[in-house]
């Protein structure tokens, strides 16, 4: 089984995104916050006329934040109808991945446990699939 | 009308064409009952429809077959070929009598019997005998205008055409984007510095597509008070048929929808009006013994928050009886007892969404067939919204539906705190105040804010606080500004923030739903330097709060404070109805003299000199408030006043809000038509005085008994001039010989009283000369005398 996958580091790890969820990558410009939201959402930064609402994926994962997220790299996902933008460490490129889901007996470790699908060999080494549903807090995880 | 007439027939036309298929498929398959549904659904509609078009015919036609599919739909009756055909026959008429309405013509008479009759179960004599006495007259129909009942194609000039929603969805958003995109360039623009040979021709791009986006917003969008304008007309007529006086308040009729939600709210909204007149409204007599005015108020308040509308539609009816809900859904066999006795109040309630459950005990042709609220649900449902009901027994029910409003511009205010911009619907502001001059009406209670807002006490919250969590450091309010919110319900509540900005058009986009669950945000937006701004949940930031009480609607505030009038210190404030005459000028009456809001046609005026009439429901009512202003065309606004005992009808150009005026007014200054003059929002608002107003056109009240008369007989004068005379002057003529009644009048008789009966007489004399000293007779043409003489026996015969 071949999947295209955007390679990319949360919290020092590396993962993986399904490309066909991402529209493009971003260098997050500014942020506006949005007082009263959890902490992983970091706020709404603009992007051609759409606004994105900005997540932390280490904090959604149950990480530290890395700090202020202008200027880091984000996935802009597309998920019923509304834009995110997941702030990763660093994004690589879209790799074409060989081989099947696997999972692992243990598990990822607690913060990774909700989030991922399972993970996939790449030529880094193993990647974590996140499960970007899961991740955002809405429950119906299309991919699971 | 026109605009509504031609929506009617063009909707109408397209379920034709919907239901074109599935009639097919119903008639292959009777008892498929998907199929019988929507067929159903449809005679359901356009029978709905009818009623408040006016068109017998048609209404008598659906409502035929909508029996008959009922009947189906129940079970007990099966369909068989004959039903089929009958039905088809029906909706084949349908459309042909729509194509005569949308050419203006009428549809022959005749032949509606028979297909009516063709729908009846057995009996096929008598549906014979029908047949035959109708044909006659259809065929002498047809003779008369040969050809006529064929379907003629219509030549009318198409100055509308329809188009689908998402091509403007489309067109709308691409312009919003266009809009961003030039605030990108100018932005650029300004960055490169002064650019002569760009700046002219950017100028005009921008004039040009603020105009495009000012009409294709136009284009999606339509005032609330298009859809409103059809229900005075709809209550007024169900009212009468059911023998019910319902006064109708709008609010937020300048609210914008989504054209087509307008359209899919339409029908939802006609069945909760039906409901509500039919079971919610009680009887004038039976409000009278419940304490409650008269007549029923039937008030739809709506409030665009965000990305959604709001609207509540309320009565103050006799509210919902879930004992009888719920003995219902146990007849129905929808729910078993042991479930009903698990439920609380509001399940129990909510089972008048269940399909196949009416209160009703009879099947009226206004409502309560089962469809009704079960597909209101549905339709509001399929188009995003939510529908809610809440209702107190003895006090009213109310629906409170939400509906989404995905690409809409709303006009907006701009707040910051924190140095935060936030954006908020401008509909929900009702005043904005500065703290620091309004220090003395600040107060606190225990930890809470208040602000005194005309007279009131409101609850005061700070925005700094909603957003950011209570502060360690007290709140320096006077550095807030307030600003007054009114919700939907009508609750005031203030909210402090740090700035008011500005007021601006926005593009509302949704948010993630993550950012939804906080219950403070709509929705968001972007400003015109790109940057996003968050636009504020008001209702739900007041319910999170514990600014709403659900259950109170205005109506009972209005009672409370009639009560509050009626007592003796604690008099705050005059409720009173805000309109504007013809005049153009704003005056007030007070709200209890309003018995109604009526719209009527220009032709039911009658003006003459001094005497100005009006006719509705057959009785004549004094016009007042059109003194030297010209009547409108067409249709006028009137408010219905009443004393309790007579009626005036106050005509205006607009009816604009109830509002409290303050109970101190400004003495008017020797115009004694007012009570008094209010200053609201700055503006000085006459108050009408309610007395001098019906003292003036007091008219004599007639006597339930009027005393009697009897006149000669043999005279001819006596029947043609005096008759008249004497019932002006408030007699019956007596014609019956047995009785004498209260007076006779004789004419050229003997003058002296006869001894032999103790009726008083009245004697005339055709002589302009009295005959003698004793004559104390009238001259018959002596016309004051005369009158006199008929108002002094009166009198005696009254003490």
């Amino acid at each position: 089984m071949t999947s295209l996958m955007l390679l990319c580091t949360i919290a020092g790890r590396q993962a993986a995104i399904p490309a066909h969820a991402i529209r493009s990558v971003i260098e997050i410009d500014a942020v506006e916050p949005i007082p009263g939201t959890p902490p992983w959402i970091v706020g709404l930064t603009a992007l051609r006329s759409q606004a994105l609402t900005v997540v932390d994926c280490r904090v959604a994962l149950g990480f530290e934040s890395a700090g202020d997220p202008v200027g880091s790299r984000a996935a802009v996902i597309a998920l019923d109808g509304h834009l995110y933008a997941l702030v990763v460490d660093d994004a690589s490129d879209v790799e074409e991945i060989e081989g099947d889901i696997q999972q692992l007996r243990g598990g990822f470790g607690r913060q990774w446990a909700d989030a991922a699908l399972g993970m996939v060999e790449t030529p880094r080494g193993p990647a974590i699939i996140l499960d970007v549903p899961a991740l955002l807090g809405l429950d119906q995880s299309e991919a699971a | 009308m026109d605009d509504l007439l031609a929506d009617f027939v063009a909707e109408t036309r397209e379920m034709l064409e919907a239901s074109g298929g599935e009639i097919v498929a119903w008639e292959a398959d009777p008892s498929d009952r998907a199929r019988l549904d929507s067929i159903f659904r449809f005679v359901h509609t356009v029978k709905g429809n009818c009623g408040f078009f006016d068109f017998p015919r048609l209404e008598r036609l659906s409502h035929a077959a909508e029996d008959a599919l009922a009947e189906v739909r129940a079970g007990r009756r099966q369909p068989d070929s004959a039903l089929v055909s009958a039905v088809l026959a029906i909706i084949d008429r349908i459309g042909e009598m729509t194509d005569a309405i949308e050419a203006g013509g009428e549809f022959p008479e005749g032949g509606d019997n028979a297909l009516i009759a063709a729908l009846e179960e057995g009996e096929p004599e008598q549906e014979g005998q029908l047949l035959a006495s109708e044909a006659p007259a259809s065929e002498a129909a047809g003779d008369a205008a040969k050809g006529r009942p064929t379907p003629q194609p219509t030549q009318a000039i198409q100055r509308s055409i329809r188009l689908p929603v998402d091509l403007l969805d489309e067109v709308m958003k691409g312009v919003s984007d266009l809009v961003l995109a030039r605030n990108d360039l100018a932005r650029r623009l300004r960055e490169g510095g002064n650019q002569p040979t760009l700046d002219g021709p950017f100028e005009r791009l921008s004039t040009i597509l603020s105009g495009v986006r000012d009409s294709t917003t136009r284009m999606r969008m339509q005032r609330l008070e298009h859809l409103f304008g059809s229900f005075p007309r709809l209550v007024r007529d169900l009212s009468n048929d059911l023998g019910k006086q319902v006064m109708v308040d709008f609010e937020g009729g300048d609210v914008e929808l989504d054209r087509e939600m307008v359209e899919m709210v339409r029908d939802p909204l006609t069945h909760i009006v039906r409901n509500a007149i039919d079971h919610g409204i009680e009887k004038p007599v039976d409000r009278l013994m419940a304490g409650k005015r008269e007549i029923g108020l039937l008030r739809f308040a709506a409030r665009q928050s965000g990305n959604q509308i709001s609207l509540v539609i309320s009565d103050d009816g006799n509210g919902i009886d879930t004992d009888r809900l719920a003995a219902k859904a146990v007849e129905a066999g929808l729910r078993t007892p042991q479930e009903i006795a698990a439920m609380d109040e509001r399940a129990k309630l909510d089972l008048i969404f269940e399909p196949g459950l009416s209160t009703a005990d009879q099947v009226s042709a206004v409502s309560g067939r089962g469809v009704g609220m079960d597909v209101v649900r549905a339709n509001i449902l399929k188009i995003g919204g939510s529908i809610e009901v809440a209702s107190t027994p003895k006090d009213g029910t109310s629906f409170y539906l939400r509906l989404p409003l995905t690409l809409s511009m709303m006009s907006a205010l701009t707040v910051e705190t924190r140095g935060q911009i936030f954006a908020l619907p401008r509909s929900f502001a009702d005043e904005i105040a500065f703290a620091r001059t309004h220090m003395e009406e600040l107060a606190r209670a225990g930890e809470s804010q208040m602000f005194t807002y005309r007279g009131r006490r409101i609850p005061c919250i700070a925005l700094e606080e909603v957003l950011f969590g209570a502060s360690a450091v007290p709140l320096d309010w006077s550095r807030k500004k307030l600003l007054v919110i009114r919700l939907a319900t009508g609750e005031l509540f203030a909210l402090g923030v740090d700035q008011v900005l500005d007021h601006e058009d926005v593009v509302v986009k949704p948010i993630a739903p993550a950012i939804v669950a906080t219950g403070l945000y709509a929705g968001t937006t972007l400003l015109d330097d790109g940057r996003p701004m968050m636009l504020l949940d008001m209702p739900s930031i007041a319910a999170k709060f514990g600014l709403v009480t659900k259950s109170r609607s205005r109506s009972d505030r209005e009672q409370n404070d009639g009560a509050e009038t009626n007592g003796a210190a604690s008099q705050a404030t005059i409720t009173a109805m805000l309109y504007r005459g013809l005049d153009g000028r704003r005056r007030a009456v007070r709200l209890g003299l309003v018995r109604r809001i009526e719209t009527i046609e220009r032709s039911a005026i009658d003006i003459e000199g001094d005497r100005a009439q009006i006719v509705i429901d057959e009785r004549l009512i004094t016009l007042i408030g059109h003194e030297g202003s010209t009547l409108p065309e067409g249709n006028c606004r009137l408010l219905r006043l009443s004393d309790g005992a007579s009626e005036l009808a106050l005509i205006v150009s607009e009816v604009l809000d109830a509002i409290d005026l303050p109970q101190n007014l400004r003495a008017p200054e020797a115009n004694s038509e007012y009570e008094g003059i209010a200053l609201v929002e700055g503006h000085p608002i006459p108050l009408i005085d309610g007395h001098t107003l019906f003292a003036r056109h007091d008219r004599p009240v007639t006597e339930t008994v009027s005393p009697t008369c009897r006149l000669p007989e043999d005279s001819e004068w006596a029947r043609k001039i005096l008759e008249p005379l004497v019932i002006a002057a408030g007699y019956t003529v007596l014609r019956d010989e047995a009785d004498d009644g209260d007076l006779r009048i004789v004419i050229d008789g003997d003058a002296v009283p006869s001894s032999e009966t103790k009726t008083p007489l009245l004697h005339l004399r055709s002589d302009r000369d009295p005959r003698g000293a004793s004559d104390a007779s009238i001259y018959r043409y002596d016309r004051e005398a005369l009158m006199a003489a008929l108002a002094r026996l009166r009198r005696e015969n009254a003490a």
